[in-house]
């Protein structure tokens, strides 16, 4: 293979044109920072093009030191999330229209470019690459607001994402001494005999801790509520869901993610009912969604988590924005501190009702027609615990998401807050949103038609009574439940607490730990390199000596050693001519 | 017979016929001026040249209509027309980058001299490329070796040492001239002809075991020994680093670029085309005696490379370690290994030129061409520090540079040979590449200028200028070249693979 071969392979991905994108925006002078956020809706229009221009199929197969890899493979389960990623992009650089930081123009495109590489991978080698670019990208949205907590946190962030990308790494290796191959293909967690395999738990563990699996949860909550207003928004969306690409595409059907993804629908729930900061609520709500798809896929409803994937991107999202929207206007996304904002921002209030409907997956949402299609797999499985878990988390999900978020901002107590309503960019991104989760609501045939596996999706209608009638059921019962918890106030008030999480073990035992281990490192090293300092010294000494502008090598020489060291290699050659 | 026909001889005859005009012009300028247009015509020839090549396939001509193999034969390949689109392309960029350059180093009156030396030095270089007949290359040869001589003792008015530079580079270079003229004598005293296709046929003919005799490895080992002395290979390169850094400025980034790529080439055909590497001799002299060679080059020269104080001398000792790599290309005895190593003779003039250049304009403001004249070179000449940051980024070997290119196809080329330690030590040596190009990139960068003392001011006491246009243009154009062929490397490496594979099919 040639350079040329490798710039046109890199040429003809969409990733690559945003990425270089992004560091075009980041080229621009400060002066003309206002032009960026054009450039980058600019970039995006071009990257779909190309998507669109391509089709379907694999792209970029090259053989590097004799590898083949292929570095762009659409189909369609990757088709889906690339399509939604560039969707969520555009509406992310409309709603931070007012943003004029270079780091932060520049994360919101390189970022999902990486996500968007991630998911249209076609061999580990190249997932590895995009998988650490995300996590390098994304770590300058969390250090955006540029205070020192940001900062640490970041650091925490960049820690367990570079654990994740290190245990990839890990796993390829091990992929490719079992199988020789480094096609990212199904690769499963057990082996014929049934028995774990190293290289698929390697892989697994890399992929749970981007999707935050129970217990790996805890960097959500930490970094992405502390990340700017648009920041967080991009955050929420790609990282969790390039793993549950990944997911999808390596461990299909695989049983133990029924129960980390049901786990996942459940336990966030109390985390969220209880925490006072809304951001943190929704960050609680990812993993809750988050559980719905990686459940899916252990279900082997691939439509189930690509779809929900999809209709989760566009209404979480929503969610986000407005709740980013009243923070905007009023800094401070508190319960405490909110309340009451219907006054002045009644669009926002109807966008952010539509997100919560659309969450809540009430019929005529987004929501409903890609939720039912997990629910529906799980009844069809016969698993009926699960089915029962997922429809009390789904219940969850309304107490907390759907109706908590609007209910606390807009509603509640009267804060006395008189905020204006949201800039035009933000209503125009939320006002798309909503959009999308009305209009796919409805008709959701081209959704469906872009799921990847479309003889299943064949014989599924989302709107038969069962369905409907189903929902609504849930939908009434978990209202009235909220209702009658209020007026019991038993439904836990909005206080201002400090929640903690199961990260504490590794945030305050775990770090003493760690700096044990610090310490006891810089010992062994020092000395180590006690032993060894002397040498490279001296080493270095001697190569200066020999190669300096006075040594050996770099004297000027007088004629006669010239023609001395010409006669020595003609000898040498003679020998080698005439002898060997 | 039309003019058409006689595409082959027009670059070298136009040059040699017109270059002692030169002399008969009084007038610096005008010397200049006719320089650069029959630099330029030559350059037009060769690459018309290089177009019917790549289109029609190998170009023989009978110097005179005398037939080969009594008659000199012109003998136009791939191969060869990519060195000459490099040697009459750089001369005719060194030609219009040197006037502001050479006026400040020597004497007016000497203009139109240095001019005739100039052309004359191409035409050598030129013929040298150009011929199919071993003793014409020989005395091409000479041609560019005497006037290269001439040019780089030019410098003698700026640096006295340039006198001894070129004394000790001419000895030197009689010297791997009388060694490669040896190896032509046994070679005609074994085969009785000097015409390289004739050569390789008498080789290969004859009952078996007559072929090769000891003659015939003796005048290998001679040929390169003589040819690798030119080249500026490891050991017998310590005439190279003074000659390059005390000759005038314009001259080292003509002779950088052009000279010893052309020894390269030449050792090239006589590998590939006249004794042919299924003989086992070669196989043996390839593996044992160029690989250690060039590995020495690489890594030795380089370190040296990294601490020298003087910008020119620096460059010069990379160049003894980016010849390496064309020699370990060459070593692998591949296809892959001889496309890599004519990719790099192109690439290596391309960078190496323009880096030469851009020390010309520092010399020509400043008036040093040692470190120190390049301290927060960014605030003062921004034009001519960012041409010497590409083309040392070039020749590091960072990706969309031609540099990268080069290193790209050695890689390749010595894992497909099967030896993947040498790919790794080719990775190391770049890092000293790093090292020694990203010294300079630093104060470049980074210093700032010095705000008194001798180099505060140029050379006439004013504030420091950007050099003026008629040096940055050629620079630039060669800069962009770097950039251009390190994205479209469709251009070198496709004509480099096929010359390639000419080569390894022997003498056709």
């Amino acid at each position: 293979m040639s350079p040329e071969s490798l710039f046109a392979a890199l040429a003809i991905n969409p990733a690559v044109i945003l990425f270089a994108g992004a560091a075009l925006a980041a080229l621009l002078p400060g002066a003309q920072s206002a032009l960026r956020r054009p450039l980058m809706l600019a970039v995006i229009a071009m990257s779909a093009a190309q998507l669109a221009r391509l089709g379907l199929g694999e792209w970029g197969a090259l053989t590097i030191f004799g590898e083949p890899v292929t570095m762009l493979r659409i189909d369609p389960l990757s088709r889906l999330f690339a399509i939604v990623f560039h969707i969520a992009a555009a509406l992310n650089v409309v709603y931070g229209w007012h943003v004029r930081d270079r780091a932060q123009d520049f994360a919101s495109l390189a970022y999902p470019a990486a996500a968007l590489g991630g998911v249209t991978s076609g061999d580990l080698v190249t997932l590895f690459v995009w998988w650490e670019i995300a996590a390098i990208t994304s770590v300058f949205l969390v250090w955006a607001p540029g205070t020192r907590m940001t900062f640490l946190t970041g650091m925490r962030y960049l820690v367990i994402q570079v654990l994740s990308g290190t245990l990839l790494l890990a796993g390829v290796v091990l992929v490719y001494r079992e199988t020789g191959s480094l096609a990212f293909n199904e690769i499963g967690l057990r082996d014929a005999s049934g028995a774990v395999k190293a290289s698929g738990l390697v892989l697994f563990i890399a992929f749970g801790i981007k999707a935050a699996f129970p217990l790996l949860h805890n960097w959500v909550q930490d970094a992405y509520p502390k990340s700017t207003i648009a920041g967080s928004i991009v955050l929420s969306i790609f990282t969790t869901k390039l793993a549950v690409a990944s997911l999808a595409r390596a461990f299909p059907a695989e049983p133990a993610l029924i129960y980390i993804g049901a786990t996942m629908t459940i336990f966030p729930i109390f985390f969220a009912l209880i925490e006072n900061d809304l951001r943190k609520v929704l960050c609680y709500s990812i993993n809750n969604q988050v559980g719905f798809m990686v459940c899916a896929i252990g279900l082997g409803s691939i439509n189930g988590a690509a779809g929900y994937a999809f209709g989760n991107i566009i209404f979480e999202g929503l969610l986000f924005m407005a709740l980013g929207a009243a923070m905007f206007r009023t800094g401070t996304s508190m319960a405490t501190e909110l309340g009451g904002l219907y006054r002045t921002m009644p669009l926002t209030m109807i966008l952010c009702i539509v997100g919560a409907l659309s969450i809540s997956a009430f019929p005529g949402t987004l929501g409903f027609v890609t939720k039912g299609l997990i629910i529906d797999a799980a009844g069809e499985g016969h698993l009926f615990w699960i089915w029962l878990a997922l429809l009390f988390a789904s219940a969850g999900v309304l107490e907390h998401a759907g109706i908590k978020i609007p209910f606390f901002t807009f509603f509640a107590h009267d804060s006395g807050k008189r905020p204006a309503e949201a800039p035009l960019p933000m209503l125009i991104a939320m006002g798309v949103s909503a959009a999308l989760c009305v209009l796919l609501g409805l008709f959701p045939a081209p959704l469906y038609a872009l799921l990847p596996d479309q003889a299943a999706i064949a014989e599924y209608h989302p709107y038969t009574a069962y369905h409907v009638v189903e929902q609504l059921q849930l939908l009434v019962w978990a209202t009235i439940a909220f209702g009658v918890l209020k007026a019991m106030k038993w439904y836990p008030a909005e206080v201002p607490s400090t929640n903690l999480d199961t990260d504490w073990l590794y945030r305050a035992p775990g770090r003493s730990l760690m700096f044990w281990a610090v310490d006891a490192a810089k010992a062994v090293w020092t000395l180590a390199w006690r032993g060894f300092q002397g040498r490279v010294v001296a080493a270095f000494a001697r190569v200066y000596q020999v190669h300096g502008p006075e040594g050996q090598l770099a004297r000027a020489w007088p004629i006669g050693f010239m023609a001395l060291s010409v006669a020595a290699t003609l000898a040498f050659a003679l020998v080698f001519a005439l002898v060997v | 017979m039309t003019i058409a026909d006689q595409l082959p001889v027009l670059p070298i005859i136009l040059p040699l016929v017109l270059a002692p005009f030169a002399i008969l012009l009084r007038n610096g300028r005008a010397a200049h001026v006719f320089a650069v247009v029959v630099c330029g015509a030559a350059f037009a020839f060769c690459a018309m040249l290089l177009a019917r090549v790549t289109a029609e396939g190998v170009i023989s001509y009978a110097l005179g209509d005398w037939a080969p193999p009594i008659g000199i034969e012109y003998r136009v390949d791939l191969a060869n027309a990519l060195v000459m689109l490099l040697v009459s392309g750089v001369a005719t960029l060194a030609a219009a980058f040197s006037y502001a350059s050479i006026r400040t180093e020597i004497d007016d009156r000497q203009l139109p001299l240095f001019y005739a030396a100039f052309m004359i030095c191409m035409t050598g270089l030129l013929g040298v490329t150009v011929t199919g007949d071993a003793f014409n290359v020989f005395v091409f040869l000479e041609i560019s070796s005497l006037s290269t001589y001439a040019l780089v003792a030019l410098g003698a008015r700026v640096d006295r040492r340039a006198l001894t530079a070129a004394f000790n580079y001419l000895v030197m270079g009689t010297l791997g001239a009388t060694f490669f003229v040896i190896g032509l004598g046994l070679i005609y005293q074994a085969t009785g002809t000097l015409n390289m296709a004739d050569i390789r046929a008498q080789l290969s003919a004859g009952p078996p075991g007559a072929m090769p005799n000891s003659m015939v490895e003796a005048a290998f080992a001679f040929i390169l020994v003589g040819m690798g002395l030119k080249a500026a290979a490891f050991p017998m390169h310590l005439w190279m680093p003074n000659a390059y850094a005390y000759a005038p400025s314009a001259v080292s980034a003509f002779i950088a670029a052009a000279s010893t790529k052309v020894a390269v080439y030449v050792l090239i055909r006589f590998t590939f085309t006249i004794f042919g590497s299924d003989f086992d001799f070669i196989d043996a002299m390839l593996t044992y005696v160029l690989t250690p060679i060039a590995l020495a080059g690489m890594f030795f020269a380089s370190i040296v490379a990294v601490f020298q104080e003087d910008v020119k001398r620096m460059l010069a000792y990379s160049s003894v370690g980016q010849i390496g790599y064309m020699l370990l290309g060459i070593s692998f005895g591949t296809e892959a290994g001889l496309q890599a190593s004519l990719i790099h003779i192109f690439n290596h003039g391309l960078m190496k030129s323009a880096l030469f250049m851009a020390v010309a304009c520092v010399m020509l403001r400043l008036g040093v061409h040692t470190c120190s004249g390049f301290h927060g070179l960014t605030k003062r000449m921004p034009f001519t520090a960012a041409a010497f940051i590409f083309s040392g980024l070039s020749l590091v070997g960072v990706p969309l540079t031609v540099g990268f290119v080069s290193k790209w196809y050695l890689l390749q080329a010595a894992f497909d040979a099967g030896r993947p330690w040498a790919g790794f030590l080719i990775v190391a040596s770049s890092l000293i590449a790093v090292v020694y190009v990203g010294r300079v990139i630093e104060l470049i960068l980074l210093r700032d200028p010095p705000s008194e003392g001798l180099l505060a001011n140029d050379v006439d006491g004013n504030p420091v200028r950007e050099a003026p246009l008629s040096m940055l243009i050629p620079m630039w154009v060669l800069v962009g070249a770097n950039i251009y062929f390190g994205l479209r490397t469709d251009l070198t490496a496709e004509i480099a693979g096929r010359a390639a594979a000419a080569l390894m099919g022997g003498a056709q």
